[in-house]
């Protein structure tokens, strides 16, 4: 049987994927499916973060002690493993945010000159 | 912080976080599929299917997950040392094969680096030792640059006081001094030295004291320091030594210390090393005021004086005729007095090691290209061994694994490989160099006893085992980052492949050659020794040390200066043990003689012919007594032998070689009969009564030197000349015969100690001790190298008839000869070995010029050792390839093309 291809392979830039979850976790505590659903959707399918991605930078996060993870039943009624955001992790994202949004300018500025 | 405590809590829950990350990513499945059987209406198993496989390579994804909570390095490192071991143990051939070569290649460089080490470059075991230095002296003369080592007491006393560059001067006189009151008499090596000898090099005893040093001479004739070895073995011991009395050369002597354990110190002189000195005895040779230079000089720079200042005032100072009187006469003979003289200070550490150096040198880079060989060997090795795990490892990139992570597993293995190879190696060398450091003849090897595997010598061994590794695991490593291991290639490789991984077999024909060229250059220097070494046995000595009537028989003594001091009490103990040993059973001719040849005593001197300008050579001046030369076997040209009327009221007389002869008698040996010469500047005239054939007084190889004999009883003058006595008997019976001279040697001097007792043949071997052991090295060195190289070829050949097997057995079918398969083999081994002789002779002839000073009567590119060892060399590389060439021709056809 034939698999749809539909995958877009737009890549991150190095760095964002950790603040984009870190970004859906600071709305609410959520599994790793449904930060990947919540991406995918906020972005209009532009985004597709794929397992191979997700789990690792997941398991970096909790290592570096940016967000905590415990066993909590799903709004339909299955146990997952929810991730929440720390204060180191809240902290974290203020940084990334204004890292991000400094290397987005300057790119912005390259790109409109003429 | 925070993290690295995280991880390492993770180590004792590992258990709970593969639990929970495959709980985790099953439920993250079920999600997936939940969504894609709502979107897509797919039924539950294919909604799980397809999730399955947007989710990727299930074990990939839990590795990566858990890769930031692991010390990835050192957990990747222990599984690919594991894996490494499991794939050595594996595959025992290969393991023996590689082990075997690589702790060849580093036990013999660990050998050769260890004896440099400890001959040239470890430190010598006293503080500031650079700064010690041996003052020698030379002289420009018509025959070249003549250098005195020596120096007599006079000049010692007249410069010690008075140079600034040096902090001290000691003086040390290298003597053999018989132990009495001791139990058994014993022969010690001693040294005479000045009281200052131990402040010099800056050493300390370990009991009691160093002598006085002061003006006042307490010490002086009285006192001994000893060695700490003969503390421990004759004096037992005994920890109240100090001040005790023991009886050296006939004299009681105080014990004022005993020297440290690890105290070192080896006299150089002309002919090599001495034994390290048991016994030192403080000496000022008060009263000595003569000619004879016996005294080495070992003086301390002092701190930032360079060596040319030092040299510079001690020239200035030797050539003052009223501190350092000219016309010193040393065992090179006297030095002019009307000539410059210029002073020269050795570095103790390479004193005495000149000759050594570049032997070492050339012996390190002998097995340097050895080990070269053999890691080429290993990686060749690898190299077929990778094709054959081409699966494996395709499977593994398949599985997920990264190149750079297959790389590493691969230089992994070498690692591994290289460390075990190092640890036999290290053995290998400890066995090698306790087993042949006694073997090795002293005049090849000066500082014998700093030659140990001590720290310096295993950090070079991992360095070695380093470079090693890159060697075998690089190379096997780069290739597989190559196209070869592509994952397309991955898991149908093997099947139905028939020309193998040709770009990889390339590189090893390559590598094969390479060995081949090196072994090549090796093979050449050694068959240059050996043809050096046959030119040079081949040399007749001038004399016969065997023949049909017997050997020639030595047997040395040392007179003691305080018991014989008289001309004639000499004369007197070498007549009356002579004339006895004529009685001696066997005895077919005996005679007398002070300085043997090839022993350590040679004695020249200038001399001059009655109306004829000086001759600008030196003479060698033995003293001998009557039938010396009929003893010897030297042929008589003219006139007579000495006879025992040549004694001391009869006319001087002297017997000259042919060699004075031919420069200054034109007319013949009858024309120097009757003619008058002598010795020295003030000499008396001796009158020419014969002429004998030349000899070889010091070595095959030196050029033979002029020779004036003079009668033993008729010297005078420099009586000490013949406290050195060498009786020389020709018998058949040399073993009872040398028991006999003991005899009759005990009889006229009970406490006389024998000092060696030689035969002639025994002396020219001992002369050519040294080229013989490096001949011997070298070839040692060559021969390893060719077998592994041998073993290269043979295992390019064998894999390569395996790989072609179909291809052989399509050519058989359709019509193939097996003399034609087994020329397609043999050529194509011949083609690697004919491109690796041309490159070997290319390079032999480029290096062996390194070998030029070790070469008697060939020149480093001696055609003959040039052309057998090449030929020798294609037949061993063709003989390599024969073998699995016969195995070619053996393939049945049938077999070959259904086994695929």
């Amino acid at each position: 049987m034939k698999e749809p291809r539909t995958k877009s392979k737009h890549e991150l830039l190095p760095g964002t994927l950790e603040m984009l979850i870190l970004k859906t976790l600071s709305i609410e505590s959520m599994h790793g499916y449904g930060i990947a659903q919540h991406l995918q959707l906020l972005s209009a399918d532009v985004l597709t973060i794929e397992e191979g991605s997700l789990y690792p930078a997941l398991q970096r996060m909790l290592v570096k002690g940016w967000v905590l993870a415990a066993w909590k039943m799903s709004a339909n009624n299955r146990r997952a493993r929810f991730y929440t955001l720390t204060t180191a992790g809240r902290k974290q994202l203020g940084v990334e945010e204004s890292r991000f949004s400094q290397m987005f300018g300057a790119i912005m500025r390259v790109m409109k000159t003429t | 912080m925070g993290s690295l405590l995280r991880r390492l809590l993770f180590l004792f829950r590992r258990n709970r976080f593969d639990r929970d990350l495959e709980d985790e990513l099953r439920v993250h499945e079920e999600m997936k599929a939940q969504a894609l059987a709502d979107a897509d209406g797919l039924s539950g198993d294919e909604a799980r299917a397809a999730a399955r496989r947007r989710m990727g390579n299930p074990l990939r994804l839990r590795e990566q997950s858990r890769e930031p909570w692991t010390f990835a390095r050192v957990e990747t490192v222990a599984q690919d040392v594991r894996h490494a071991l499991r794939l050595i143990r594996r595959d025992p051939t290969f393991t023996f094969a590689a082990l075997a070569t690589l702790a060849l290649g580093i036990g013999l460089n660990t050998a050769i680096f260890s004896v440099a080490d400890g001959v040239l470059w470890r430190p010598l075991p006293y503080p500031n030792p650079d700064r010690l230095v041996i003052v020698l002296s030379s002289q420009q003369t018509g025959t070249g640059v003549r250098t005195f080592a020596t120096w007599s007491p006079v000049s010692y006393d007249g410069l010690r006081p008075r140079v600034t560059a040096l902090a001290d001067l000691a003086a040390y006189d290298p003597i053999d001094a018989p132990l009495t009151g001791r139990g058994e008499p014993l022969q010690l090596p001693a040294l005479d030295v000045s009281p200052n000898f131990f402040a010099t090099l800056g050493v300390s005893p370990a009991l009691g004291r160093a002598f006085h040093t002061g003006a006042a001479a307490p010490d002086d004739d009285r006192s001994a320091i000893v060695s700490d070895r003969l503390w421990r073995t004759v004096l037992k011991g005994d920890p109240a030594i100090v001040g005790q009395s023991i009886t050296v050369d006939g004299l009681p002597r105080t014990i004022v210390g005993v020297l440290p354990p690890d105290f070192s110190f080896r006299p150089v002189i002309r002919q090599g090393t001495l034994p390290e000195a048991d016994v030192f005895l403080s000496n000022r040779w008060p009263g000595d005021t003569g000619r004879n230079a016996f005294l080495f000089l070992l003086g301390r720079m002092n701190p930032g004086v360079t060596e040319e200042r030092a040299v510079a005032e001690l020239t200035a100072l030797v050539n003052d005729p009223s501190i350092a009187p000219p016309g010193a006469l040393g065992m090179e003979g006297a030095r002019a007095s009307n000539v410059h003289t210029v002073a020269r200070a050795v570095g103790l550490q390479e004193y005495g090691t000149e000759s050594v150096r570049p032997l070492l040198v050339i012996l390190l880079g002998a097995v340097s290209v050895v080990l070269l060989i053999a890691c080429v060997n290993v990686a060749n090795l690898q190299m077929a061994r990778l094709t054959a795990r081409r699966g494996e490892l395709s499977v593994r990139m398949a599985l997920g694994a990264g190149r750079r992570r297959i790389v590493r597993q691969l230089l992994t293995e070498a690692v591994v490989l290289s460390l075990v190879g190092a640890s036999l190696g290290v053995l290998l060398a400890w066995i090698a160099i306790d087993v042949t450091l006694p073997l090795v003849p002293q005049s090849v090897l000066p500082r014998v006893g700093g030659i140990m595997i001590d720290a310096r010598v295993m950090a070079f061994c991992v360095g070695l085992s380093l470079v090693s590794t890159l060697l075998v695991g690089l190379v096997p490593a780069l290739r597989v980052s190559r196209a070869a291991f592509g994952e397309g290639a991955a898991l149908h490789a093997g099947a139905t492949r028939t020309t193998g991984d040709r770009q990889g077999e390339r590189l090893r024909t390559l590598l094969v050659g390479a060995q081949i060229a090196m072994t090549l250059v090796l093979l050449i220097g050694a068959g240059l020794l050996i043809h050096s070494f046959v030119r040079l046995t081949s040399v007749s000595p001038g004399f016969e040390a065997s023949g049909r009537d017997g050997v020639v028989q030595t047997v040395r003594v040392t007179l003691p200066p305080h018991l014989y001091n008289e001309p004639e009490r000499m004369h007197a103990f070498a007549r009356g043990v002579l004339d006895r040993i004529h009685y001696l059973p066997g005895v077919t001719s005996a005679s007398v003689i002070n300085s043997a040849p090839f022993g350590m005593m040679f004695i020249r001197d200038e001399f001059s012919i009655e109306g004829q300008p000086k001759p600008t050579l030196d003479a060698g001046r033995p003293k001998i007594d009557a039938d010396y030369f009929t003893t010897m076997g030297i042929p008589l040209l003219a006139g007579r032998e000495f006879t025992a009327r040549d004694s001391a009221g009869a006319l001087n007389v002297a017997i000259v070689s042919e060699r004075i002869v031919r420069d200054y008698f034109p007319g013949g040996p009858r024309e120097a009969l009757g003619r008058r010469v002598r010795l020295g500047d003030h000499g008396e005239w001796l009158t020419v009564v014969g002429v004998v054939a030349d000899i070889h007084q010091r070595g095959l190889d030196t050029e033979v030197q002029p020779m004036i004999y003079v009668p033993f009883q008729q010297e005078r003058a420099q009586p000490f000349l013949l406290r050195f006595v060498s009786f020389v008997a020709r018998t058949a019976t040399p073993g009872s015969v040398v028991e006999g001279i003991r005899a009759e040697i005990r009889r006229v001097a009970p406490d006389l100690p024998i000092e060696g007792t030689v035969t002639m043949d025994e002396a020219v071997a001992a002369s050519v001790a040294a080229p013989r052991f490096r001949t011997w090295l070298l070839v040692l060195f060559a021969t390893t190298a060719t077998l592994i190289a041998t073993c290269g070829l043979y295992g390019l050949m064998a894999y390569a008839v395996t790989q072609r097997r179909r291809e052989i057995g399509v050519r058989m079918a359709l019509g193939a000869t097996r003399r034609d398969v087994l020329r397609l083999v043999l050529r194509r081994a011949l083609r690697i070995v004919v491109a690796g002789l041309v490159v070997g002779l290319a390079g032999a002839a480029g290096v062996t010029r390194v070998l030029q000073r070790f070469l008697f009567g060939v020149t480093p590119t001696d055609p003959i050792a040039f052309t057998i060892v090449t030929l020798l060399l294609m037949a061993v590389g063709l003989m390599a390839a024969w073998l699995p060439a016969r195995r070619a021709t053996r393939i049945d056809p049938c077999a070959a093309l259904r086994a695929e």
